[in-house]
């Protein structure tokens, strides 16, 4: 599981193109959205979209449902446990 | 108060007249408003077109046949302008060209897009100043005509011809595709069952003058304005701040009070958020009860062409004193209750108020009058 | 009108007012990562701007150490803004997501329009001013003097005025901002801004 949520926060600043991020600067637990933390927005949510079908095989239709699963990256790697 | 509140600030008389328009409804001006008045739309199902090769309704020309539509089209908008203008008004040295564009000509990758639009202009149209070009998203062309109005309101020129034009490429459609604002049905703008966008692809002109066109319709342009929402670069603002604040600005500097609107030309993409936010901003602005419509479902969303070609069918609606039905519009879907027209209505309108809203946060708007 | 100040950014350094106020490693590879993190500002979104974007907010952020924007009311300064590119760079590689990697990208399919720095400046700033993006084959300091003076005589107080452009390696970008207080610019003025 940290294997899956380390690969996961460099396929996160590949697919949205954070080049000046390491992985460093991307805790575990902090939200991903809002203010805080990345500072993602509803663009970005998409992003994680195109993120978990091509690397992980997993397709989410209705991006509203992606709000909880994208909420940070301790919840994307469980949902992603759970899914493939 | 009266009627009309005082004139703020209005240097010249400024017309507007028609130019041409070349949509999938048509190549001329009269051909596209018969095809309107009887209810066409120019969206069609246009097969294998998505990404994943989804057939996503398009406004797609089928007159456009060679492997850059771009080109073609801004060569077809040119012989047509000259056809009907001559070429005297063109390299006139008191005209200026405008040209409204998101992509210009994206195939044109990794070359400068934006080098063979200077290039046909120069070419075909011979102009005596260096076109001007202007590149804000989807409210390039109503930014457009007001900045054609600022050039003759400083006296640097006494005619200004605006071009709108945008055409569908593969890079356009498969970014809506990304963002999950295509309709897989025609658009529905301000509908309780709408679910996006359709792109679609023409030019329009409008010859802006401080000559009065004899035997020519023409209205006159009383102001306009823009207006940032400063809260996010792709999603619509919550409570319409920028359309608010632009319309507010435009009325000002137009010496027009909002009782006085006859009718708005609103921009009404079909997204859910993008016709909400419309809504909100009108209420406000205490417009609820406006007849208004969305072009959209006749031509699809033409970007850069947009403002131009919906202030062109504005002009026509003047003209023939009747107000097209917004097609695709069935029940009110917005939380704001607003007049969205059902049907073609005959109306003898004075005072119309255009607005477009885009990415970047953008919002503008302008009011035309029929001049008497 | 009367110049407030101006500042010019890009691989060589910063230049605010003609003085050189920051000169950048030659050894970083990104030259707009290494300003932001010698200003010292925690505004996560710089991270996913388009180099077009990065380079108006950075250059923004010394024209503030110069000039007092808070003096202004937040719809009093209109943006104009005009580069050759439009948004080549990110055209690229938005156009690579789907020829290359795979699937569009809707997070680069958003920034394919230059307009969207003015909205980055205006959701930064909260400002809900004017705004306007032109192309122009070259930087043309009497269409900057032009566009001013139609929008100061529209009703701006002030208006803040950009070059930027990010194409083939070459970046570039230059802020200026001009108030309506009585005076002349010149061209030659704002030629030595951008030339320097």
């Amino acid at each position: 599981m940290s294997d899956l949520k380390e690969t996961l926060k460099e396929q996160i600043i590949e697919q949205l193109n954070l080049e000046d991020l390491t992985p460093a600067d991307i805790q575990n637990e902090i939200s991903l959205f809002g203010d805080e933390g990345l500072g993602l927005d509803s663009i970005d949510a998409l992003e994680f979209i195109v993120l978990l079908e091509q690397h992980y095989g997993i397709k989410i239709e209705d991006p509203s449902e992606g709000k909880e699963i994208f909420q940070s990256v301790d919840s994307l790697a469980a949902y992603i446990e759970k899914n493939r | 108060m009266g009627s009309i509140a005082k004139l703020e600030r209005r240097m010249s008389q400024i017309y507007l007249s028609y130019g041409g328009l070349i949509t999938p409804l048509g190549t001329t001006v009269s051909e596209n408003f018969a095809n309107m008045r009887e209810g066409k739309s120019g969206v069609q199902k246009i097969k294998g077109s998505g990404f994943n090769k989804e057939d996503w309704p398009l406004g797609k020309m089928e007159t456009l046949t060679s492997n850059n539509r771009y080109r073609e089209l801004l060569n077809l908008t040119c012989e047509k302008l000259i056809e009907q203008n001559g070429e005297q008004l063109f390299s006139d040295p008191r005209t200026l060209i405008i040209l409204s564009s998101t992509k210009a000509d994206i195939t044109d990758l990794p070359n400068d897009t934006f080098a063979s639009t200077r290039q046909i202009l120069n070419e075909r149209l011979n102009p005596a100043s260096a076109p001007v070009i202007i590149s804000n998203a989807c409210i390039s062309g109503v930014l457009a005509i007001n900045t054609a109005s600022d050039y003759i309101n400083a006296g640097k020129y006494d005619t200004v011809v605006v071009i709108g034009i945008d055409v569908l490429t593969d890079f356009i459609i498969y970014g809506f595709q990304s963002l999950f604002a295509l309709s897989a049905e025609p658009s529905q703008p301000f509908d309780k069952n709408r679910k996006g966008i359709c792109i679609g692809e023409a030019s329009g002109t409008i010859i802006v003058s401080k000559h009065k066109p004899e035997n020519l319709f023409h209205v006159e342009y009383l102001g306009g304005s823009s207006s940032n929402d400063a809260n996010h670069i792709s999603g619509p603002s919550r409570t319409g701040e920028g359309l608010y604040r632009s319309v507010n600005k435009t009325l000002q500097r137009s010496g027009i009070n909002s009782f006085d609107i006859d009718f708005i030309s609103a921009h009404g993409t079909g997204t859910l958020f993008n016709d909400e936010m419309e809504s909100i901003a009108f209420d406000r602005l205490g417009l609820n009860n406006v007849p208004m419509n969305s072009l959209k479902g006749y031509f699809g969303h033409t970007l850069g062409a947009a403002g131009v070609i919906e202030i062109i069918s504005t002009m026509l609606m003047m003209e023939h004193g009747l107000l097209l039905r917004s097609i695709g519009f069935e029940e009110t879907g917005t939380s704001k209750q607003i007049n969205v027209l059902k049907e073609n209505i005959q109306k003898n309108t004075k005072v119309a108020l255009k607005t477009a809203s885009g990415f970047g946060g953008g919002n503008a708007s302008l009011i035309i009058k029929k001049s008497v | 009108m009367r110049i407030l100040g101006a500042c010019k950014v890009s691989k060589e350094g910063v230049i605010v007012n003609n003085e050189s106020k920051t000169e950048l490693l030659a050894s970083s590879d990104d030259w707009k990562k290494e300003l932001y993190s010698s200003l010292k500002i925690d505004y996560p979104k710089f991270h996913k701007m388009d180099a077009l974007a990065k380079m108006a907010f950075l250059s923004f952020q010394y024209l503030e150490q110069v000039i007092e924007t808070d003096r202004f009311q937040d719809d009093e300064i209109a943006m104009l803004f005009a580069n050759t590119y439009s948004s080549y760079d990110t055209d690229q590689k938005y156009l690579e997501s789907y020829t290359v990697k795979g699937s569009p990208s809707p997070s680069l399919f958003v920034y394919t329009l230059p307009n969207i720095l003015t909205g980055e400046l205006s959701i930064f700033k909260k400002w809900y001013g004017e705004n306007i993006f032109f192309i122009h084959e070259n930087f043309d300091p009497e269409f900057f003097i032009d566009q001013i003076n139609f929008y100061l005589s529209k009703g701006a107080k002030a208006c803040l005025c950009g070059w930027v452009d990010a194409a083939n390696e070459n970046e570039e970008c230059l802020l200026f901002m001009v108030d309506n207080t009585t005076g002349e610019i010149t061209k030659d003025e704002l030629l030595n801004y951008y030339k320097q």
